[in-house]
């Protein structure tokens, strides 16, 4: 069972062929826990660290919703237009955003900020991180700068 | 009459005594340094220390375990926001949580309290001297002091507190040019722990959270690619790392080398000055760590350590770019 179900994430087995794959995990726990493992690790192999905890309550929430029916959906194309007007939009908005910041920040560019009056936290957490001795950074990361 | 005479007996006894300490002191001193070094690491033990620096305190649950061949702590922070450290050998993990997620964080070991001295004490002997002293009680044991005071103005001079019957660290205080505490970690309770259960070695956090691994960590950076030196570092400085670093607010990794002098360390940050961005100069100080900024062909260098203000200026200034036009 276990491998069958490696096979399937895997793409090596075909979803039509797999209908008793899905019941099994609906309703046998043991099987439930592969399903889960195998896609906590194929997350954790391609570089998606984003772990939960316990992946097995949402997922079988994700499978309770889908139709027994395997089929694709319909095509959403309808809709593409619509998206592509939003999203046009944005970027217009972006552009002019983006050069207003660069005119601004031009002109501040004449000033040099005094570190005392504006303590360089960003970069005492980078030192603290890889100083060989350093208490402070376990116990309280630079935020202690921001406090004062 | 005979009362003088007895005071003076007594004054020149104690004098005596004072003047053969400070010859036998030295190498007693480096000595019981040496052993708390050790014990720090081998030793298993539980308690709970004070930080403070500046204005602020904290306090830290500790639990340490020296278990086969392996070294096992948990350090719990009991004031202000949650956090957590377990480390296991030289490979630390740190979690803390952020807006209802659970962010781990994957360090490099380094010398955490009590282990804050360094194996090797040649290292950091060239550097200070070492002065025994009184023996006082701190966390409800007996402790000897012990001082060492920085040979030149490039560090600060520390102050610990040895046990006496195991040798374990049990308070450490950085000191300034004036004698003045900037830093100080202390044991307020400590215990030592028997046998080898291992039940204590989990974070405790709500298991429920969603956890975030934390991708940002400093790559490992060549010497060759680099157009700039620090030269004429400060006797007994050497440096122990380079890396290109990602800095909170920048958008490509800030290159860092990292120096030490076994107990004081500086990072020295050098980047190209992007354009647009405004550049950062001068001197501030917050608790021990000093900062000094200056721009430098085009380049933004900022030197960040715990060490006086003189220490950092020098290394800012030690900065040369090799390929001069």
């Amino acid at each position: 069972m276990k491998e069958k179900i490696s096979a399937l994430m895997d793409g090596d087995l075909a979803i039509e062929d797999a209908e008793y794959l899905m019941k099994a995990v609906k309703t046998d726990g043991e099987v439930a826990g592969s399903w889960s493992t195998y896609h906590l690790i194929g997350d954790v192999m391609r570089g998606n660290h984003v772990l939960r905890h316990d992946m097995t309550a949402s997922i079988m929430r994700e499978i309770a919703k889908q139709p027994t029916v395997l089929a694709p959906k319909a095509s959403l194309s309808v809709n593409k237009p619509m998206i592509w007007s939003v999203a046009a939009s944005v970027a217009a908005l972006f552009f002019v955003g983006m050069v207003v910041l660069n005119q601004q920040s031009q002109e501040a560019n004449l000033v040099p900020i005094e570190i005392a009056q504006n303590v360089p936290s960003e970069y005492l957490l980078a030192h603290q991180s890889m100083s060989p001795s350093n208490a402070a950074y376990f116990i309280q990361p630079a935020a202690f700068v921001q406090d004062k | 009459m005979f009362k003088k005479r007895l005071f003076l007996t007594i004054v020149f006894c104690l004098l005596s005594l004072q003047v053969g300490s400070a010859f036998a002191g030295q190498d007693d001193a480096w000595l019981t340094l040496q052993k708390a070094s050790q014990a720090a690491r081998e030793l298993s033990y539980k308690g709970v220390f004070v930080y403070q620096s500046g204005s602020i305190t904290k306090s830290v649950q500790l639990t340490h375990m020296s278990y086969g061949q392996g070294e096992y702590a948990r350090m719990v922070v009991l004031d202000g926001a949650p956090r957590e450290v377990l480390s296991q050998g030289a490979d630390v993990v740190i979690f803390s949580p952020k807006n209802e997620k659970m962010m781990i964080e994957k360090k490099r070991g380094q010398n955490m309290f009590p282990a804050l001295l360094p194996s090797n004490m040649d290292a950091i002997r060239i550097s200070y001297q070492a002065q025994s002293g009184t023996i006082e009680r701190i966390g409800g044991r007996d402790a000897f002091v012990i001082t060492l005071t920085p040979r030149d103005q490039m560090r600060y001079g520390y102050r610990f507190w040895v046990d006496k019957e195991y040798g374990l660290l049990l308070k450490v205080t950085t000191l300034s040019e004036q004698g003045e505490a900037l830093e100080q970690i202390s044991f307020n309770q400590l215990t030592w722990m028997d046998g080898q259960n291992m039940d204590w070695f989990k974070p405790k956090f709500d298991p429920s959270k969603s956890y975030v691994m934390d991708q940002e960590g400093p790559a490992k950076a060549n010497t060759s690619e680099m157009d700039w030196e620090v030269s004429q570092l400060p006797a007994g400085y050497r440096k122990v790392d380079l890396v290109k670093q990602p800095v909170q607010g920048k958008v490509a990794p800030v290159t860092q080398i990292i120096f030490s002098d076994g107990l004081a360390s500086i990072s020295v940050f050098i980047e190209p000055l992007a354009k647009g961005a405004r550049s950062k100069v001068g001197h501030t100080a917050v608790g021990a760590t000093n900062f000094y900024a200056l721009v430098h062909d085009g380049h933004q260098v900022m030197v960040v350590g715990e060490v006086p203000e003189a220490a950092v200026t020098q290394f800012a200034n030690a900065v040369t770019f090799k390929n001069k036009k």
